[in-house]
């Protein structure tokens, strides 16, 4: 389960980067959405993942998940929705501006 | 050491100033004059946290709900933080002043103000934090306010400027995040008093030095250190001019704290490379910075390639890690703050006058001429961005290389020097072209432009740090001090005493 969640984890991460990188802006949102979500799940399998139980009291103590990593994500996730939403608000003044989702064209602050 | 509530006031002044402007979005006029009442507010309480710190002499520390240090979130206000807490509130109420006098049309907005606050409430909570993901949080509001500053701003190139950056910040906190999700998995904590307390016990965990390289990534971004800075001069000129003087003066000084803080308290024991890290790309980044700022054709951005420079002395007063060093980057950091966002203001107040709003030099050519004023404060503010003596730029240049020289460190400050005479070159350039050569297309100048209140102060204030400097530099060095025994920091925080009520 472990080495399945990590490679989960990266695999998504690379598709984050991949995506990021693309000349086309949905694309490159999407990327960023992606590696977000793969940081999230990186945080949550930090809090001594066993993948099964939650953090009830009166779960064992070694099967366990710690809680305080599930707060941390629930926060992140809500920060990097603002985030994603303001960048499409943004990319849709920019894409309706230059009449293109290729980045290569917007250069306006080419001089 | 007792808990203490004063330390909320100027994270929750200006946040609570945010919402009651937004509620008078129908009365510009209450809306502005809220915001400055606001921020004179929150400037005294800051004033206040200041005084108590000094003259007690301990860190104000307060512990949210009433949990004690390691599981609780602290707000802890230590020298260090409180000075660049003063600092920020400071510039940022000038801003404030300086937006009631501007012309431009985004003030008007109805969420001008509320952003310009949150932006506040953001810089001061990311200093205030002793916890990392606390920190996170709140850098994060302060990227979000101050895109979105620029996204409204009444350059066309505003929306892609802030494109361009929140994309960059949005990866940097992404690299801030892995960074927390790390020393939590290593640590189990995130209050940073108990993680430098760990690292220190437990020094071999594996995943301590990636956490080290994003948290420097991360940092490096926020101040736009050299090879991180290709977003900050877009950003910086796109800005409307009240919030570009506060991203390029006071928002840059996130990453410097940033840094001094894993320097001198988190990573202590492994911050030998990172010290050697922030000397080599602190000279690149102010013979680049210097050689940019020539190279442009725009005041405002000429000014921003000056920050890129001007950071960069301030990391090498980091990276040489000594008393003298760290004390005198404290007092460039101050200094360096109220001089640029004294210049970019004036900049911005030519530009108003022209009839295209923009700080190109092919526009504002000649424009000077009619603002004799706004001329010699400009004059000034060159001169205390190249460091010349009435001026406090100059205490700034002197005490860096005099520690550079005390820890024999020939090269750099040689480089360091000839850095200097770059931003005597391009300041004494746009002085020039600004204020010298004739008006270019003469007649079609504004009546009225920005009012020049806040920059004069600025300019004052510049003047009164250069004449009387021995407060500062006396304040630096208690801190720097005190910074360099982490057991201080630690301390204060984990020892620190929950009383009931008030």
């Amino acid at each position: 389960m472990e080495i399945l969640t990590a490679m989960a984890i990266g695999i998504l991460f690379a598709i984050g980067i991949f995506q990021i990188l693309r000349r086309n802006v949905i694309r490159s949102a999407i990327g960023l959405i992606i590696l977000s979500n793969a940081i999230n799940l990186f945080l949550l399998s930090t809090g001594d993942f066993q993948g099964i139980l939650p953090a009830y009291v009166d779960t064992p103590a070694e099967l366990r998940s710690d809680a305080l990593p599930q707060a941390l994500v629930l926060t992140a996730i809500v920060i990097s929705m603002g985030g994603i939403a303001f960048v499409l608000s943004i990319l849709y003044v920019i894409s309706s501006r230059y009449k293109t989702s290729d980045l290569d064209e917007i250069q306006g602050l080419k001089n | 050491m007792i808990s203490n509530q004063v330390v909320l006031l100027p994270i929750l002044i200006p946040l609570a100033g945010a919402f009651l402007i937004l509620l008078l979005h129908t009365w510009k006029v209450w809306q502005a004059r809220t915001a400055f009442a606001v921020m004179l507010l929150s400037l005294v309480s800051s004033g206040w946290l200041t005084y108590q710190v000094w003259f007690t002499k301990e860190a104000v520390i307060f512990q949210l709900g009433g949990w004690i240090a390691p599981y609780g979130i602290s707000l802890v206000a230590d020298y260090l933080s409180v000075l660049m807490v003063f600092m920020s509130q400071l510039v940022l109420f000038l801003g404030v002043t300086y937006a009631m006098g501007a012309k431009d049309h985004n003030i008007k907005y109805p969420t001008f103000y509320p952003l310009f606050l949150t932006l506040g409430v953001g810089l001061t909570g990311a200093l205030l934090s002793g916890d990392f993901f606390n920190l996170f949080v709140f850098a994060e509001l302060l990227v979000i306010s101050g895109t979105i500053l620029t996204a409204i701003s009444d350059d066309r190139l505003g929306a892609e400027a802030a494109f361009k950056y929140f994309y960059i910040s949005l990866l940097a906190s992404a690299f801030l995040l892995l960074a927390i999700g790390c020393l939590y998995i290593s640590y189990g904590t995130l209050n940073m008093a108990d993680l430098a307390v760990r690292i220190q016990t437990n020094p071999d965990q594996p995943l301590l030095y990636f956490a080290i390289a994003l948290l420097t990534a991360t940092f490096m971004v926020k101040s736009a250190v050299f090879p991180f800075h290709f977003w900050q001069p877009d950003f910086h000129t796109a800005a409307p001019t009240a919030v570009s003087a506060m991203l390029s003066s006071v928002v840059v000084k996130l990453g410097v704290y940033g840094f001094l803080r894993m320097t001198t308290l988190i990573f202590v024991d492994q911050s030998q490379e990172l010290k050697l890290l922030l000397i080599v790309l602190g000279v690149v980044g102010v013979i680049f910075g210097g050689l940019s700022a020539i190279a442009t054709q725009n005041a405002k951005r000429m000014l921003a390639y000056s920050t890129l420079a001007q950071v960069g002395f301030i990391l090498i007063g980091i990276g040489w890690g000594t008393m003298l060093s760290i004390a005198a980057a404290l007092v460039f950091t101050f200094n360096h703050s109220l001089i640029k966002a004294a210049m970019l203001m004036l900049a911005g107040s030519v530009a108003s006058r022209s009839k295209v709003k923009s700080a190109a030099f092919e526009v504002i050519t000649g424009v000077g001429k009619s603002m004799p004023f706004a001329g010699m404060l400009f004059f000034i503010g060159c001169l205390a961005l190249a460091g010349i003596p009435p001026t406090n730029g100059f205490i700034n240049k002197y005490l860096i290389f005099e520690s550079g020289i005390n820890i024999d460190a020939a090269l750099v400050v040689i480089l360091l020097a000839s850095g200097g005479l770059l931003t005597l070159i391009y300041t004494m350039r746009a002085f020039q072209k600004i204020w010298w050569h004739p008006l270019t297309e003469s007649d079609h100048l504004k009546p009225k432009g920005d009012r020049l209140i806040a920059p004069s102060l600025l300019i004052l204030l510049v003047i009164a740090f250069g004449l009387w400097a021995q407060p500062l530099i006396q304040y630096s060095q208690i801190t720097s001090s005190w910074l360099l025994d982490p057991q201080n920091y630690i301390q204060s925080v984990l020892d620190t005493i929950i009383t009931q009520g008030w």
